[in-house]
């Protein structure tokens, strides 16, 4: 049985007077534990819907949402459910709940009515997981976009989820801050085993993840591992670039240099390099 | 930008800053009362002795503690001026007369008594705010309402409330800089005089940041909601408050100084001493 | 054109709190330029430009800012006059939106600058067409009922209502998808055509690179020098001496540099790099 499962889900929601618009259109897809997966599409593509729907915010019109075989519709499960699924938004300032820093990652922890010591070495642990834990004590004015979105991770975190996801979560970043969060994320894969759904349009992002999931106007276009990337037409009418390096490598191969399809500026340029060696031997 | 949300806590490290928020709060209850049963020169000397000595212990300047009697200095020199001008004492001459005001002793000793009252009201919460951190306060109200959990009264929601208004309150007020920066660069004028152009004048910077509000409101709740919150059922907490064997002591000295008082003001055995301090 | 002549700030003066957020900062923004600010969080670039329309105010002593022929330092300045001139879209613009119309929100900023209705909804209408928006479908919807990127053009339209001369926008693109950030990049292009100074503060070096013709680095409240882009993204010292995260494509034409792969290291777009890869390339 696969950990979290979507079957022909659809959503809709009311914008303007009386207008509905589909948000999702028969989307169906496994996810299983330890996975790290990338959820691409542009804005309005869907993306966040699919996330509040994963965790039971919202529950879909039609079809059906399973997380570990229990249904989102069952409202006596749904705490089960938050237990299980991590949700870090995109908005750093909009989480917090507390003016300190490890009261507030502490807040997962208190609802699920852990005795006082295991909340204080949960609270450690995930600060420190997230490189957090000097600042376990001030308050979160002090902290950079990068600072306070480890610190939601980490509340997340200290909740000890089998599923985390983001949801745009370096959307309001600046380019270190995404960084940041991306580092601890990929940590928290590895060393955790922590399944990992990252809702993103940047696509430098989308290659760090073993497997991508494109959606477009509400509907899965692609799912797919890195070979997602031979074939670009899937992003570009999905309106999302592919990474530079991509564009590169496809523009080379046009003029008969194939150099395969490398997945990070360093892989491309050892391509190109070793591409160059073996024209000169 | 001073943090806001840290209210106006001084930090430091003293024993009244250690002690449980909680005791804080009962004997500062226990004090309010007490400076109502104030009613001789001598009893306002003697809690002004006990305020004194807590400031000192707080290690808190003085003139912090000071500075809160500043915001009251219109209520007081008013209403001592009015007691002064309007006491009317049938049983001595007035010192002084004008039409419809008179000065009578009795009328300045009850002035002077009035703003001293008024002083001692004001200091000692301002001590309380000073020493302790918005949220040791939210803590220990939510910890001294709870029995009121039996009457159904949502102590735990609203203490939530308080610490989240207390999280978002800077954060608005940033919200809110921005937005007038903003209309102000598309020629948006908020000096005007009048006062209904001032009204109009708002609109443009109301309308952003309620719409803002509410955006942030739902965003919060669905981040409270994905981190298992379902209310106060079964929920426990990190940080719970102990009252220290310190505390209590705290609180059993204060309750000497309000059986003191009430000593001087009711003189239940009819001592001689107590009559002669209660002028 | 905007002079920066010594200019200082100290946030919260003659408190414990104060900090200081601008040493003595020299610029020259001239008409026509596509001027970068870049820097980062916290280096002081948001107070810099608050200065250009008097947002915020210049210290005593502490230098001035020339906008045209306007001195900021004085005692009186024509506040009306300088907010037409110099436009400025802050971050996440659309959160200023409040307006019941479209066009009611556009036909603000001309209001307040003393245009007539009918000369304000004149210019709206030309903006609104101007950012790409179909006037008569949008101008009587209510903005708030828009999608993310209709609502930026209708914020920015707003601005752009007033025809002023220079155009600050501070991190234009932030949160939109890849579309929409080439859409709002191609629509600056489109106004500086009638607005010819723009100054953009930006942490997206793949976007200053391709758009400004002149970048000023900030560190630490400093101007560390105001650089071509190929000068300075040509050059390795320059980039850790003032801290820049390199654009992608410089990025790999480094690495390539490193693997001995010999590219122009001062390239700036995808096409100058892909040409110097079929160059590299054919040599092999």
């Amino acid at each position: 049985m696969p950990f979290l499962e979507f079957k022909d889900v659809e959503y809709s929601y009311v914008s303007g007077e009386d207008e509905l618009t589909k948000a999702l259109n028969k989307v169906s897809f496994a996810v299983e534990r330890g996975e790290f997966i990338a959820l691409v599409g542009c804005n309005g593509s869907g993306k966040s819907t699919l996330a509040r729907l994963a965790n039971g915010l919202i529950t879909p019109d039609s079809g059906q949402v399973l997380v570990d075989g229990m249904p989102t519709t069952d409202k006596s499960a749904l705490f089960d459910i938050r237990k299980k699924i991590g949700i870090v938004f995109q908005n750093p300032d909009n989480q917090m709940v507390t003016t300190i820093v490890e009261d507030d990652v502490a807040f997962g922890p208190e609802n699920l009515g852990l005795p006082q010591d295991e909340i204080r070495a949960r609270v450690d642990w995930a600060l420190k997981s997230v490189g957090m834990q000097d600042y376990a004590t001030s308050g979160p004015f002090r902290l950079s976009g990068g600072q306070k979105q480890r610190v939601a991770i980490a509340g997340v975190l200290a909740i000890k989820p089998e599923l985390m996801i983001l949801d745009e979560a370096t959307g309001m970043l600046d380019p270190m801050g995404r960084r940041e969060v991306l580092d601890v994320v990929k940590k928290l894969n590895r060393d955790e085993n922590m399944a990992v759904i990252m809702i993103t349009h940047f696509m430098e992002e989308a290659a760090a993840a073993d497997r991508i999931i494109v959606l477009n106007g509400g509907a899965k276009q692609a799912d797919g591992g890195k070979e997602l990337f031979d074939t670009p037409e899937v992003f570009e009418s999905a309106g999302l670039d592919l990474p530079l390096y991509v564009r590169l490598s496809r523009r080379l191969k046009g003029i008969g240099a194939d150099i395969g399809c490398p997945l990070s500026s360093d892989e491309f340029a050892r391509a190109v390099a070793n591409l160059k060696g073996e024209g000169e031997e | 930008m001073r943090d806001v949300s840290m209210g106006q806590y001084y930090p430091a490290s003293s024993v009244v800053h250690r002690a449980d928020p909680r005791i804080k709060l009962v004997i500062l209850i226990l004090y309010l009362v007490t400076v109502f049963f104030c009613n001789s020169f001598f009893s306002y000397a003697f809690m002004t002795v006990f305020v004194l000595i807590t400031i000192l212990l707080s290690r808190v300047p003085i003139l912090k503690v000071l500075k809160s009697l500043r915001l009251i200095l219109f209520i007081l020199l008013f209403t001592t001026v009015l007691m002064m001008i309007f006491y009317v004492d049938e049983g001595s001459a007035p010192l002084a007369e004008w039409g419809i005001f008179h000065i009578y002793l009795n009328g300045i000793y009850a002035a002077i008594k009035l703003g001293w009252r008024l002083m001692l009201l004001v200091m000692m919460p301002t001590v309380l705010t000073l020493t302790s951190t918005p949220t040791e306060l939210c803590d220990g109200l939510e910890s001294l309402l709870s029995p009121l959990k039996v009457l159904h009264l949502p102590v735990h929601e609203l203490a939530l409330i308080m610490s989240i208004a207390l999280r978002l309150i800077p954060t608005l007020i940033e919200e809110t800089d921005k937005i007038i920066n903003a209309q102000k660069a598309r020629g948006a004028a908020f000096d005007s005089r009048n006062p209904f152009k001032k009204i109009k004048a708002m609109i443009p910077v109301l309308i952003p940041l309620f719409v803002s509000s509410f955006r942030r409101a739902d965003e919060l709740a669905d981040a409270m909601d994905s981190r298992c919150y379902r209310g106060a059922k079964g929920r426990t907490r990190m940080k719970k408050l102990k009252a220290k064997a310190g505390d209590f002591i705290g609180l059993l000295f204060w309750c000497v100084i309000t059986v003191c008082i009430l000593f001087l003001n009711y003189n239940w055995f009819g001592w001689a001493f107590i009559t002669m301090l209660s002028i | 054109m905007i002079e920066v002549k010594h200019l200082s700030f100290v946030y919260s003066p003659k408190t414990p709190f104060t900090t200081q957020a601008l040493f003595d900062i020299n610029l020259k923004i001239e008409t026509g330029d596509f001027f970068g600010i870049i820097g980062s969080t916290g280096a002081g670039k948001s107070t810099l430009v608050s200065h250009f329309n008097a947002l915020t105010k210049i210290q005593k002593n502490s230098g001035t800012v020339i906008v045209e022929d306007m001195d900021l330092s004085a005692k009186k300045v024509d506040l009306n006059k300088l907010r037409a001139k110099v436009g400025m879209v802050f971050q996440y613009p659309e959160h200023q939106l409040f307006a019941d119309t479209v066009l009611a929100d556009v036909m603000f900023g001309p209001k307040n600058i003393g245009l007539s209705g009918a000369e304000a909804e004149e210019r709206a209408k030309r903006a609104i067409e101007l950012v790409g928006l179909n006037y008569g479908e949008i101008a009587e919807r209510s903005p708030f009922e828009l999608s993310g990127g209709q609502k930026r053009r209708v914020a920015l339209a707003g601005v752009i209502a007033m025809q002023p001369e220079i155009l600050v926008l501070d991190e234009p693109t932030a949160g939109l998808d890849p579309r929409g950030k080439r859409d709002i990049m191609e629509l600056v292009l489109r106004i500086k055509e009638s607005c010819p100074t723009v100054i953009m503060i930006s942490h997206n070096m793949d976007e200053i690179a391709e758009y400004c013709n002149k970048i000023a680095v900030l560190k630490h409240g400093r101007v560390m020098g105001v650089f071509s882009p190929r000068e300075l993204f040509g050059s390795e010292e320059l980039l850790n001496s003032c801290g820049v995260e390199l654009p992608l494509v410089t990025e790999i034409a480094v690495k390539l540099n490193e693997l001995g792969v010999n590219v122009d290291r001062s390239v700036l777009t995808e096409d100058e790099l892909f040409e110097q890869l079929k160059k590299a390339v054919k040599d092999a």
